[in-house]
């Protein structure tokens, strides 16, 4: 049997260059699913990956109750030093707690393109570089606290305009320069930083938007939220950074994947059609050539089966091409959604997806014409011309 | 041309089974390329649509919002007509997970919105009773209201001033969506929403949209205000309508590339289809075509005939597509995470245009192969089935 799947297979791939257009339908309608649906899925890859790398499981996140963003949440200084004294913080090397009192603000700036946007301006506390060992200066220096001094992310200035060391911001109280670029390899590649209490002045905010810390181990985190949430004196949610990050991203994942599988699966469609049209035109051109392998005595199994693998071997070439395609355009590009500064990412995982389509495809394209394949009676396809 | 409808029939009819799948697939093919082209059709409309009069302008640097007294200052800006203040609930209905807003609107607000698909008497409503609401048809189906109906969100992001987090309003009207906003929107009273807050919160709006009185000036009232209030407690960041709506941006995607670039792979695919069927059926009957030559058809009459027989699927295809498009555009808003809207493709007279256009382009370049083929043959061979 195996034998037989072999060889029939084997004759029938050999036929292919017979064929080459019709073949090519396959191959070039895969290639357009896959390329389509890969580039679309490199966004959200893209940004999915950003939104992971910022998240810390050490790490916890408080924001004031019902909070859907750090931009609006709002800690009162009191309440930012209830929080710090809660258990389960890490201590740092002077005995004080791991914790920050942070600022994340939208600030107006100009998209490359020259329209209006926003970026998010951070506000770091003493502990703010403490609490990220992912961060590091890159070019120029640290902002001094107490001095109207900013730091720009690494990726902010492939998508805003005036985001180069040297450059100025302006805020309410003036020009602030940029004095260092950092990078940190997740969301905050594309912020602003600055030093909390300054940025606060000058933006005349009264509260801070978020306190991050350090848990003293992962498991530690019950306690730390137990010990906030039964506090009547505070009003705060605490979120594992993790699960903080798959909160907020939650529904823009959701939106752009709609859109992606909705775009891939119309046109995996319209593949599939083309994919039966093709093995049907190869069953009837191959007809007489399977009859006589049918005389000969190979099974009907082999002969369907030859026919799904040549859908799968067709297929699986153009998703591939497809795959190549979108990875050579957008994997590693820089992109942009909102606020949030990213790159595109063409992982193995949408590779792996890829030829799992590829494969549905092929399967579904090629049942029916192999089914005919096998059926037909081997006395008069011998007679067909 | 008619004359050889039944023959191109014949030809189709011959292989009915390839004929049916390139048919579906097309239309297919089209089916995206409609919903692709529908989409940037509705961000060219918005864009047409833009008022040059209105502006809009919100606090430049977030924070707590800003004080409605800056809505009359910027009422005696030189060229302001009308001016209303916004303000903006967020929050949810029974369960987190079923986030929607609320719209604080002043007695300004028909003045400066009059072409929402909101009638004055609506907007009149919730001034006579000001615990109620008016939703949208998009909103009420979410929230299952009908008028009459008590609707109750529930806010943890603006305090009441009696502790509680829950907001009670009654449904006194239920209006139209309009297609740039595909979620719908609920609005209410804005002075007795306000009073509901703590003292230290009242007075305060999210946003303060204006009409200028020449169109044509609208960009320079927009800069007087940022200009008047750069150095104020509240710096403003003003924008024209015209300006915001303009690009078929969407958060700094590019809806134009995006949507051409998704229509154009669909095309691609579907012309490789119908170019390998047409020259299949060519080849299959280039006997045919030597006799028909013979019997004196042109090499014109040939072209027509294989051009038809490349074009019917095509046009059928994309007919079908785009009737498709239409029906399943209106299926979107189910399939979107909530408040998380998409302005939605509109099959309007331009994208017929540009459909049956691509339709055209697939079917001459699929033709052009085997008609060059039929024009190049040497009767006497392709009669003897040798060509």
């Amino acid at each position: 049997m195996l034998r037989q799947i072999f060889v029939v297979s084997a004759i029938n791939i050999r036929s292919l260059k017979q064929r080459p257009w019709a073949s090519l339908v396959v191959v070039v309608g895969m290639a357009c699913v896959i390329g389509v649906l890969l580039s679309m899925l490199s966004l959200t890859e893209g940004m999915m990956d950003a939104y992971d790398k910022t998240g810390d499981p050490g790490r916890a996140l408080v924001v004031s109750t019902g909070a859907q963003g750090e931009g609006n949440s709002s800690i009162p200084r009191d309440k930012a030093r209830l929080i710090m004294d809660a258990p389960g913080i890490a201590k740092a090397p002077d005995g004080s707690p791991l914790a920050d009192a942070g600022l994340n603000t939208g600030i107006p700036v100009y998209r490359l393109s020259g329209r209006q946007t926003y970026n998010n301006l951070r506000g770091f506390g003493p502990k703010g570089v403490m609490l990220r060992p992912e961060f590091h200066i890159v070019s120029g220096r640290m902002f001094r606290p107490g001095t109207r001094e900013l730091i720009v992310g690494v990726l902010a200035k492939t998508q805003f305009k005036g985001m180069n060391v040297g450059d100025k911001v302006i805020l309410p109280d003036g020009e602030w320069p940029i004095v260092g670029s950092y990078t940190t390899g997740d969301l905050l590649d594309g912020q602003l930083v600055g030093n909390t209490e300054t940025v606060m002045k000058a933006l005349r905010k009264p509260a801070y938007n978020s306190v991050l810390v350090r848990l003293t181990a992962p498991s530690a985190y019950s306690t730390f939220k137990g010990a906030l949430t039964t506090n009547p004196a505070l009003s705060v949610d605490p979120y594992l950074q993790t699960e903080w990050y798959k909160k907020i991203g939650a529904n823009t994942f959701a939106f752009f994947k709609v859109i992606a599988y909705g775009i891939g699966i119309i046109l995996a469609i319209g593949a599939l059609f083309g994919c039966l049209n093709t093995m049907y035109a190869a069953v009837a051109a191959r007809a007489r050539e399977i009859a006589t392998l049918r005389a000969i005595g190979y099974g009907a199994f082999p002969v369907a089966l030859s026919v799904i693998l040549e859908a799968v071997v067709l297929s699986v070439t153009g998703a591939l091409i497809g795959a190549g395609i979108a990875w050579a355009l957008y994997d590693g590009a820089d992109g942009s959604f909102g606020t949030n500064v990213f790159k595109y990412a063409v992982s193995p995982s949408l590779f792996g997806l890829a030829m799992v389509w590829a494969v549905a495809v092929a399967l579904l394209g090629g049942l029916l014409p192999s089914i005919r394949a096998a059926r037909r009676p081997v006395v008069e396809a011998l007679r067909a011309t | 041309m008619m004359k050889f409808i039944p023959l191109v029939w014949a030809a189709l009819m011959r292989k009915p089974v390839r004929v049916v799948l390139t048919l579906l697939s097309v239309m297919v093919a089209f089916t995206l390329f409609g919903l692709m082209i529908g989409l940037n059709a509705t961000f060219d409309l918005m864009a047409e649509k833009a008022r040059a009069d209105r502006i809009y302008t919100w606090p430049r640097f977030g924070g707590n919002g800003v004080p409605v007294a800056v809505a009359r200052q910027i009422e005696a800006i030189p060229g302001v007509k009308a001016v209303t203040a916004l303000g903006f609930i967020p929050g949810y209905v029974q369960d987190p997970k079923n986030q929607t807003f609320l719209l604080m609107l002043d007695q300004n607000a028909g003045k400066v919105f009059g072409d929402w698909n909101v009638s004055a008497e609506m907007f009149d409503a919730v001034w006579k009773d000001r615990t109620g609401i008016v939703m949208t048809k998009a909103q009420a189906a979410r929230w299952n209201k009908k008028v009459g109906d008590t609707f109750t969100m529930i806010s943890k992001a603006v305090k009441r001033a009696d502790g509680k987090n829950s907001w009670t309003f009654k449904v006194l009207a239920i209006a139209n969506d309009v297609p740039q906003n595909s979620n719908g929107f609920i609005f209410g009273n804005y002075e007795y929403i306000d009073k509901a807050r703590p003292l230290a919160d009242q007075g305060k709006v999210s946003e303060i949209d204006l009409l200028a009185d020449d169109p044509s000036a609208s960009t320079d009232v927009a800069q007087r205000i940022d200009k008047k209030f750069a150095n104020s407690a509240t710096p403003m960041q003003t924008i024209t309508e015209k300006l915001a709506r303009s690009g078929n941006d969407f958060g700094g995607l590019d809806i134009k590339k995006i949507t051409y670039g998704v229509a154009l792979a669909g095309m691609f695919m579907v012309l490789f289809l119908t170019a390998n069927g047409i020259a299949q059926s060519v080849r299959e009957r280039f006997t045919e075509f030597a006799t028909l030559k013979t019997i004196g058809f042109s090499d014109r009459a040939v072209t027509a005939m294989v051009v038809l027989e490349s074009a019917l699927p095509c046009i059928l295809g994309a007919a079908l597509g785009i009737g498709v498009a239409g029906i399943l555009a209106r299926q979107i808003p189910k399939l979107m995470p909530p408040n998380f809207g998409i302005p939605l493709p509109m099959i309007s007279p331009m994208v017929i245009l540009w459909a049956a256009s691509a339709a055209f382009v697939v079917a001459l370049l699929s033709a052009a192969l085997p008609i060059l083929r039929l024009k190049q043959m040497d009767i006497a061979t392709a009669l003897s089935g040798r060509g």
